[in-house]
């Protein structure tokens, strides 16, 4: 019982001190912010989110020297303390999943101003796994595997939900153009 | 071209490699883009613009203020610890410092035993001279026990001249 209150005693005082934290957790703060934007389509709240998150980090530092890949962990972590956000208020703050792309209405049209937006909306519209598999495939540049670590799911699930939420944007952008095209023409 | 396609084709099935991803991403980034993929270019176009969005408040602060709670926790810590062992020292410190020393003729003693005998011996040299200062209060003693019989002489001599008047009248 002591050998373990002095073990204990012993890593808190051998914790990361904030020049470590900042190198290894801090680093990571602006793709955690980009997740936490990303799960909860805010930013405010995204910013909210990453302050939580790194505060209950800081408070439990001693615990951190053991984890071996720190961006598959924090990440992990801040997808988990969204999705606690999204349960807590899910009556405002998250569509449906099964909710698919609809063509943008005029107003909607002339606020979005560009193709990019459009597909940044194509995006957001996808279920919050899929979106979230999409980004951090293809603006954080993340292995399938810790993609895997991050999302608790197998490898195969990952692939699937990427192809799928790739598919989806691909079919929009192609009824996108096509439309463009046919307003172009008339 | 067939390449490209081909590639893209891999992309949305999802089964391309983060070095194939990345072929693609430079191929649409350089601009020469063939006019069927067009639509395509803003997808990766979209991709690069989010990977520049960083979070907006200084999260440093909250480390800073976190570390400041810290800092002052072992300052009060080390301060107490300071004064705890400043304590603990002077307490120490206190017998020793009461190995106390006499001066003897300027001199600085610091045996206790040399210094005790030389007291001792002071003090027998003190009571001597006690003991002579004191005889001539004996004697003082002495005169004043003869005067005291002296008194006792008059008084009885007054006694003896009272009898003698009463013994006149009465003849």
């Amino acid at each position: 019982m002591s050998d373990v209150r002095c073990s204990t005693f012993l890593r808190h005082y051998k914790c990361m001190e904030s020049t470590q934290f900042n190198n290894q957790v801090l680093k990571h703060s602006d793709k955690l912010f980009r997740l936490a934007k990303s799960i909860l389509r805010n930013a405010d709240a995204a910013q909210d989110a990453v302050q939580d998150l790194i505060v209950k980090l800081w408070e439990k530092r001693s615990v951190l020297d053991d984890v071996e890949n720190m961006q598959a962990f924090t990440m992990r972590s801040m997808r988990n303390l969204c999705l606690d956000t999204i349960r807590q208020n899910r009556e405002e703050d998250e569509l449906p999943v099964e909710l698919e792309y609809v063509e943008p209405n005029p107003y909607q049209q002339a606020e979005q101003k560009d193709l990019a937006s459009r597909i940044r909306r194509m995006i957001d519209n996808l279920p919050e796994l899929q979106r979230t598999i999409i980004r951090m495939r293809d603006v954080e540049e993340i292995e399938i595997s810790e993609i895997a670590y991050i999302t608790l799911l197998t490898e195969n699930a990952v692939s699937v939900n990427l192809s799928r939420a790739r598919q989806k944007i691909r079919e929009q952008i192609l009824i996108e153009q096509k439309r463009v095209e046919e307003t172009v023409w008339k | 071209m067939e390449m490209m396609n081909e590639l893209l084709d891999k992309y949305f099935r999802g089964e391309t490699s983060l070095h194939e991803e990345a072929e693609l991403k430079k191929y649409f980034a350089l601009g020469n883009v063939e006019k069927e993929h067009e639509p395509y270019r803003a997808l990766f176009g979209v991709f690069a613009e989010e990977k520049q969005e960083t979070v907006k408040a200084p999260l440093k602060k909250v480390i800073t203020k976190q570390n400041q709670i810290k800092t002052l926790w072992i300052k009060t810590f080390s301060y107490s610890g300071i004064a705890a062992a400043l304590v603990l020292a002077l307490w120490i410190q206190r017998p020793q410092q009461n190995g106390d020393y006499a001066v003897i003729h300027g001199r600085r003693i610091e045996s206790p035993e040399y210094a005790q005998q030389y007291a001792e011996k002071k003090l027998n040299s003190v009571n001597e001279i006690l003991k002579d200062g004191l005889k001539p209060m004996k004697r003082m003693e002495i005169v004043k026990k003869n005067l005291q019989l002296l008194n006792k002489i008059s008084e009885t001599q007054d006694k003896m001249n009272e009898l003698e008047k009463t013994h006149t009248i009465n003849n």
